[in-house]
């Protein structure tokens, strides 16, 4: 899930604080054993996350999801351990969720890439490179839609062919377009000028 | 705007066995460039070899003064490209992101790099997709924005690499109509023959050679005569 256009407070505050605040709240959470505080602590970030004025209808489907999950998780430890265990599990692990929501949904997708650079830059004593890890994360976040969309495709047309069962009938165009595109994708940033160096300042 | 020539000299390329294009010497001055021909005739291999995408197996190909052998890096910021499928151009999840990314290569500063997509966005009519995600956008949208992603950088020179294919009549209409707008030099690699009425020059490819270089008339003609036989 990518930001939009955020213009709340949250969406002023420098992402390096956001996500600092997020890491030390989420450790934090783990050393907080009354139910009580943590259920406050999850008010508190439900508080935060109507107030960043993000897009309620883009977080439907990922919290129908969390639910989901958190429901099998609370039975689950209720089960085995006891059903006080259970709740302070679930209430950290919403609390951590619905605060990653708020940070992420107001921080532009460039400036975490930015600060993804600058976390990362460490790397660079050992060979490694930043910027491309970045590039590739972005181009990862960037092509799942569409390899969907292929797959989608692919499976219309084994479908129509009668084929719609058979694994390999799918996977296998599946592969050749990934390839295709990844060979596309290859050349556009050729022509884009894209500089594998690693530049010798970065915005 | 003085637009640099671009000239071939004998240049022929070879992928293993087949050879794609053949001793091909020609010089682009004018402003508004077609190219046609059959599926496999040569016309992609020619227009990726006008941004140093593929490399002449023999002669050379200079834009101005530089040489796409030794100078690739400065060519493809001179000559912008777009391709056939723009889903695979776009490279980054955001819009405004995408556009910048040319820029950020460049190592343009931040609020310079803001300014730039802003003003491109605006040329092109597409200020509203800024915050879209890309994979979100139609195949017109879709278009525009890799359009977008290379004019943001200024170039000289665009390469249209059958940019209306995957484009219904009402978008490739408004293509056809930014394209005619453009400053730069246009190279439009393309079986959409209406695209070519207003072009000052066409190139028919036939088998990897030049079979007919002239007006759009003459050269639509002779490529359907051609197509007939």
């Amino acid at each position: 899930m990518i930001a939009a256009a955020n213009t709340s407070y949250l969406a002023r505050i420098r992402p390096g604080w956001k996500f600092g605040a997020l890491l030390i709240l989420s450790i934090a959470l783990y050393l907080i054993s009354s139910w009580s505080v943590l259920l406050a602590l999850f008010i508190i970030s439900i508080a935060i996350l109507l107030s960043a004025r993000v897009d309620l209808r883009q977080l439907r489907l990922p919290l129908i999801s969390m639910a989901i999950i958190l429901s099998v998780v609370f039975v689950l430890l209720g089960i085995q351990t006891d059903w006080l265990n259970a709740l302070r599990a679930v209430l950290r692990l919403l609390t951590m969720c619905l605060l990653a929501y708020a940070v992420s949904l107001t921080t532009k997708f460039e400036d975490m890439l930015e600060l993804f650079q600058q976390v990362a830059s460490p790397l660079r004593l050992v060979g490694g490179n930043p910027a491309q890890i970045a590039l590739a994360l972005s181009m990862t976040i960037r092509f799942i839609p569409e390899l969907k969309k292929v797959y989608v495709e692919v499976r219309e047309a084994q479908h129509a062919r009668g084929l719609g069962n058979n694994p390999l009938a799918v996977t296998v165009p599946l592969v050749i377009r990934s390839l295709k595109i990844a060979e596309e994708t290859a050349e556009a940033l050729d022509a884009r000028g894209y500089d594998s160096a690693p530049s010798p300042r970065q915005h | 705007m003085e637009l640099p020539s671009i000239r071939l000299e004998n240049v022929s390329v070879r992928y293993d066995d087949r050879v794609a294009l053949r001793e091909l010497s020609i010089s682009l001055n004018e402003q508004r460039i077609g190219v046609i021909g059959a599926n496999g005739a040569g016309k992609s291999t020619l227009s990726r070899l006008l941004n140093g995408l593929v490399l002449p197996t023999d002669g050379t190909v200079h834009i101005g003064d530089l040489n796409t052998r030794q100078h690739s890096k400065q060519i493809r910021r001179e000559v912008g490209f777009v391709f056939q499928n723009p889903a695979n151009q776009i490279i980054m999840p955001i819009v405004s992101d995408d556009i910048a990314f040319g820029l950020k290569n460049l190592s343009m500063p931040k609020s310079e790099r803001h300014q730039r997509v802003a003003q491109t966005l605006n040329e092109l009519n597409i200020s509203h997709l800024a915050d879209r995600e890309s994979h979100t956008l139609s195949g017109g949208e879709q278009q525009m924005v890799a359009l977008a992603s290379v004019l943001a950088m200024r170039p000289q020179t665009i390469i249209f690499d059958e940019p209306t294919t995957m484009l219904d009549l009402r978008n490739r209409l408004a293509f056809q109509r930014e394209i005619a707008k453009l400053s730069q030099r246009a190279i439009v690699v393309t079986h959409d023959l209406e695209i070519l009425e207003d072009f000052e020059r066409v190139l028919v490819i036939t088998d990897g050679t030049v079979a007919f270089d002239g007006a759009p008339a003459e050269a639509i003609a002779h490529y359907r005569q051609w197509s007939h036989a």
